[in-house]
């Protein structure tokens, strides 16, 4: 079993070892300079991509000059940036314990599932950008472990993901029918009101201060606290009944309580002001002859008619007698009591060609025949005068609805929750084979149910987990046996879902919280900034040591290290294993800087063996190169098989460090056999002729 | 110029003999100082604008009735304080206590001093929002009227950093899984080792290959815990998982430098059919400045990451910078000398049967 784990790591490496020796081989025989060349371009080429996409500002910058100078459309690098991970970001790390001990053992595993989708639901609600929640299951123990980077509200997460998720039934609201007991106490509530509405009166009447009356008796939460004010009130306003009552006052404190929907009101009018545009209402009266196919009309006769009576009307028609008229001729319905009273109206209120001869009359005249599509008017302007708006505050005494409340919200509660649901799972239609959920009640849910489907046939029935509806069935028949089936255009992940958030409310598996790990945000920065710090300079002494100790080669061995570090970030930032850089994580890759260059140092070695035993440069190299692989190979296996099982036992942070510290060791092989290997070949026959660059001594 | 390290093998012998054992006695003796990770507790890192005693911090905590509580300074103006794992609730109470003990004297404006005389500021637990400049908080008054003020203070004067709290049960886990994953790792290293080293039989067997580097890697193992026992013991530097990740990352890197060697002598071996004690000491002699080389780049950036990379990695990092040092003499001084001394040993007692 151990071997297998060792053959599985070293197989891969045993075949990119021959892969790179294959690869390589036919294009470093001496003979081959042009093949040298060619890998050295390619190389070259992978370093600048990656570098292009590690950091893509400056090369974007560059594209865009480019294309200002050509006019050319070449597309610019999307910026990336690294995935934190929380101890750089700042974050919580929690590990709670589910409590299934009430849970038959079968149910379990589904049942935790259950919770941990609630919770992730929870979590989503503040915004974090990756959120992680995860199972574990260890000793029969159910563990969830949550991580929130970047979360602001530690304290507030935790008290929300701590309660144990709920599941509750509720039916479309109706108006409640008061009770005789509440009708009477309404009742009684109303006519307090009204008495101690007719007490503000009184008081208002001996004088004081109207906002001072507000400030103590009104019970309208928005005006209350600015004097009452509702701010000017005209035509449009929500408050139609106190506009027309102000119309019809005298300025200051209506006598009288005024009854609309939220109560009684004692209203005050301020001094009116003219509406914008001094627009005007008009009260006018009308006189209509139809004919057959006008609207609304049911006379027989002909437009031609119809035209020629009002013709003779016209001519009758006087202001004294136009009342008269309309009684005796107007083809309106009612017009014989009403006399065409149209009462006070304003502009829009009337088709147009009608109010452009209404509003454009002088005031006591009769009008023009004027055609409309209901038929041909006469028209009296009895008067018109300017339209106003009222500042007007009030003082409001909420009354109670005497029969009925009509509902607040949408959904009303039934009593039937999760308690009395036995267990939800996902059934086949036999006919169908839709995948749909099935669900059972105990004994008290089977009787509720009951009630609760009778009652709302062909209505909906929705279904709240977390105070969040999750679905909202329609009852198609009362069901009485206590079992249902939920059945919907779902797929099989869908009502697989749907079934465990149903069992995650009807199995309460409360949490309990075993452990947190909180990072502060200051602190995660903090710790970015070192780092970086601290592998810059780490890069430096590296750099200084190898070219001071290996010159050329360790020239070339720097350059190699560079696009190493290059490779690491865009593996690190585009992966599709969405790879996070933790705090850890970057120490192993500082780590793995220092560890980079051991393959450099290790062909080096072999390199001067090599010259000083009188090799020629460039087999030299070569040699150098085969010999120094094998040791290569199985030191960094033992470093890659201790990260795979720190991968394996490890908690998050050891985690990410083996992560990284395998993907870097990896990335350094490839640097140390590729990069320095084509680099130095490609450049040694220029430097032959010096051998003091490879040598201290010969 | 050819150093005789196989020849004075004795010596090094003694030396790492008498470290092993003083390593060995001192985790008797002493044990290992464990983290929150570890033992279970609660582990709370407060950074002040100005540090207060250890004393004014333990009489904050007092009414919380936690048992002992170790306050201990760390970088410039911080405290690290230890005390048993507490429910959520009870951290924030803790927290607004701080925040309410430590609180700034010093505002600029004067009104805001006036007006708001010893109340509790109610501040939203936000790191990041401490580094504001002007954080406008609102306190309540007795009689719940709202009082407003700017706080003009540069800089919170109690900031959270970080805060841990582990119940026993994860670290009893924590535990358990290093202990697996320590015996894993030894196993699969012994077996590695014996296959990488499988085709080399004569004069010595591919499985003592095996048996000496993890001899030397116990030894590197254990040299340095026994650094972090005298760390504890002195220092109260405590162990916590980064701990066990730097252990099992020594394992690797001291079976890595062992094989180099080792490698060479198989190699030479091959090549040279002389006396096995001599052509050992060729092939630690040619190895020793990769040796030495390799451990010292590996040195030089955890060096850096020791000194600038900040409190949290620290003594993770000091792990390392240990186990790969010891490991790199051990590779040198100890393994190969002792795959001759065993060879040496076999010899002899095949003679004399």
């Amino acid at each position: 079993m151990k071997k297998k784990i060792i053959q599985a790591i070293t197989r891969p490496l045993n075949i990119l070892g021959g892969l790179v020796k294959k690869l390589i081989k036919p294009v470093l025989a001496p003979a081959q300079r042009g093949k040298v060349r060619r890998s050295a371009i390619i190389v070259v080429l992978i370093v600048l991509t990656a570098s292009a996409f590690s950091y893509p500002k400056y090369f974007n910058q560059g594209i865009d000059w480019v294309n200002k100078r050509h006019n050319w459309n070449i597309p610019q690098i999307a910026s990336k940036d690294f995935y934190l991970g929380l101890d750089l970001q700042g974050g919580t790390h929690l590990v709670y314990e589910a409590d299934v001990t009430n849970i038959a053992s079968e149910d379990r595993d589904n049942a935790v599932e259950g919770v941990r989708d609630v919770i992730e639901q929870r979590v989503n609600f503040f915004g974090v950008t990756e959120p992680l929640v995860q199972t574990n299951k260890s000793g029969g123990k159910y563990k969830i472990i949550v991580e929130l980077a970047g979360v602001k509200d530690v304290n507030e997460a935790i008290n929300m993901i701590g309660q144990t998720p709920i599941l509750e039934f509720k039916e479309e609201a109706k108006p409640v029918e008061l009770t005789e007991e509440q009708k009477a106490e309404s009742k009684k509530h109303n006519e307090s009101q009204k008495k101690k509405g007719e007490e503000v009166l009184q008081k208002l009447k001996r004088g004081g201060d109207f906002k001072q009356f507000v400030a103590s008796y009104s019970e309208d939460e928005t005006s209350k606290n600015n004097g009452g004010d509702l701010g000017l009130v005209g035509s449009n306003s929500p408050f139609p009944i106190f506009y027309d009552k102000a119309k019809v006052s005298e300025k200051g404190i209506v006598p009288e309580l005024i009854t609309d929907s939220e109560g009684l009101n004692i209203i005050s009018i301020g001094d009116k002001i003219p509406v914008a545009g001094n627009a005007t209402e008009v009260k006018a009266r009308h006189l209509l002859i139809c004919w057959k196919d006008a609207v609304r009309c049911e006379k027989e006769n002909t437009k031609e008619e119809a035209k020629a009576k009002i013709d003779e009307l016209k001519k009758q028609a006087t202001p004294e007698n136009f009342e008269q008229l309309a009684k005796d001729n107007s083809t309106e319905p009612g017009a014989d009591s009403s006399g065409g009273d149209l009462g006070w109206f304003q502009k829009g209120q009337m088709v147009p060609e009608f109010e452009q001869a209404v509003f454009g009359m002088a005031k006591g005249t009769v009008s023009d025949v004027v055609e409309t599509a209901f038929g041909y008017h006469l028209i009296l302007k009895e008067d018109e005068k300017p339209l106003y708006e009222y500042p007007i505050a009030r003082i409001l005494l909420k009354t109670q609805p005497e029969t009925t409340i009509a509902p607040t919200e949408q959904w009303q509660t039934t009593g039937l929750s999760g308690k009395q649901l036995e267990r939800a799972q996902v059934v086949f239609d036999p006919n169908t084979n839709q995948p749909q959920i099935s669900v059972t009640f105990d004994e008290e849910g089977k009787d509720l149910f009951a009630k609760l489907t009778e009652s709302n046939v062909n209505k909906q029935i929705a279904i709240f987990l977390d105070k969040r509806i999750i679905s909202a069935p329609k009852v198609n028949e009362p069901i009485k046996t206590g079992t249902a089936v939920i059945s919907g255009s779902f797929d099989i992940a869908e009502a697989k879902e749907l079934a465990q958030r149903l069992n995650s409310g009807a199995l309460p598996v409360p949490v309990k919280l075993l452990s947190q790990q909180t990072i502060g945000a200051t602190l995660g920065q903090d710790s970015l900034s070192k780092s970086f710090k601290a592998g810059l300079v780490g890069f430096i002494l590296v750099m200084i040591f190898m070219v001071l100790f290996y010159r050329l080669p360790g020239l070339v061995a720097v350059i190699s290290l560079l696009s190493y570090v290059v490779l690491m970030m865009v593996i690190f930032k585009y992966s599709p294993l969405h790879l996070t850089l933790t705090l850890f994580g970057i120490a192993g890759f500082i780590f793995s800087m220092g560890i980079a260059v051991d393959a450099n140092v290790l062909i080096f070695e072999r390199l001067k063996e090599e010259l000083k035993s009188g090799k020629p440069l460039t087999s030299a190299i070569e040699e150098g190169f085969n010999r120094a692989w094998l040791s290569i190979r199985d030191g960094n296996t033992s470093t890659l098989i201790t990260c795979f099982i720190m991968f394996m036992f490890g908690t998050s942070t050891i985690k990410g460090f083996a992560i990284t510290l395998s993907i870097g060791i990896l990335v350094s092989l490839f640097s140390a056999i590729m990069i320095t290997r084509v680099l130095l070949k490609l450049i040694t026959p220029w430097f032959g002729k010096y051998k003091w660059l490879f040598l201290d001594k010969q | 110029m050819k150093l005789a390290i196989i020849q004075k093998r004795k010596n090094f012998f003694i030396l790492s003999g008498f470290f092993v054992i003083v390593s060995l006695l001192s985790l008797i003796a002493w044990g290992l100082k464990m983290g929150v990770d570890f033992t279970g507790g609660s582990l709370m890192e407060l950074q002040f604008a100005q540090r207060p005693t250890v004393e004014a911090i333990q009489t904050s905590f007092k009414e919380f009735n936690l048992g002992e509580i170790t306050v201990q300074p760390s970088d410039e103006n911080n405290y690290l304080i230890r005390f048993k794992d507490i429910d959520e609730e009870t951290h924030q109470k803790i927290v607004t206590k701080l925040k309410n003990d430590f609180k700034s004297t010093t505002t600029d404006t004067a009104e805001s001093t006036e007006n708001t005389p010893e109340q509790p500021a109610i501040e939203v637990i936000d790191d990041s929002g401490n580094k504001l400049n002007n954080i406008s908080f609102s306190a309540t008054t007795s009689d719940g009227t709202k009082v407003e003020g700017k706080n003009d203070v540069k800089k919170a004067d109690v900031t959270e950093l970080r805060f841990d709290s582990i119940g026993p049960s994860i670290g009893q886990e924590l535990r358990q899984k290093s202990f697996y994953a320590f015996t894993y790792a030894i196993i699969a290293i012994i077996l590695f080792v014996a296959w990488a080293f499988r085709f080399v039989s004569k004069p010595v067997q591919s499985w003592k290959y095996g048996v000496v580097a993890v001899v030397a890697l116990v030894h590197d193992i254990l040299i340095t815990i026994g650094v972090f026992v005298f760390l504890g013991h002195y220092y109260g530097i405590e162990i916590n998982t980064p701990f066990i990740a730097a252990i099992l990352t020594v394992f690797g890197y001291s079976v890595n430098d062992t094989i180099i060697v080792f490698d060479r002598v198989r190699e030479n071996l091959r090549r040279y059919h002389e006396d096995f004690e001599k052509t050992v000491n060729d092939s630690v002699n040619e190895t020793f400045v990769r040796s030495i080389n390799t451990s010292a780049t590996a040195l030089f950036v955890l060096l850096a990451v020791y000194f600038f990379g900040g409190e949290t990695v620290k003594n993770f990092v000091l792990a390392l910078i240990v186990g790969i040092a010891v490991g790199t003499y051990s590779s040198i001084f100890i393994a190969s000398p002792l795959l001759v001394t065993w060879h040496k040993l076999t010899e002899r007692l095949s003679k004399n049967g």
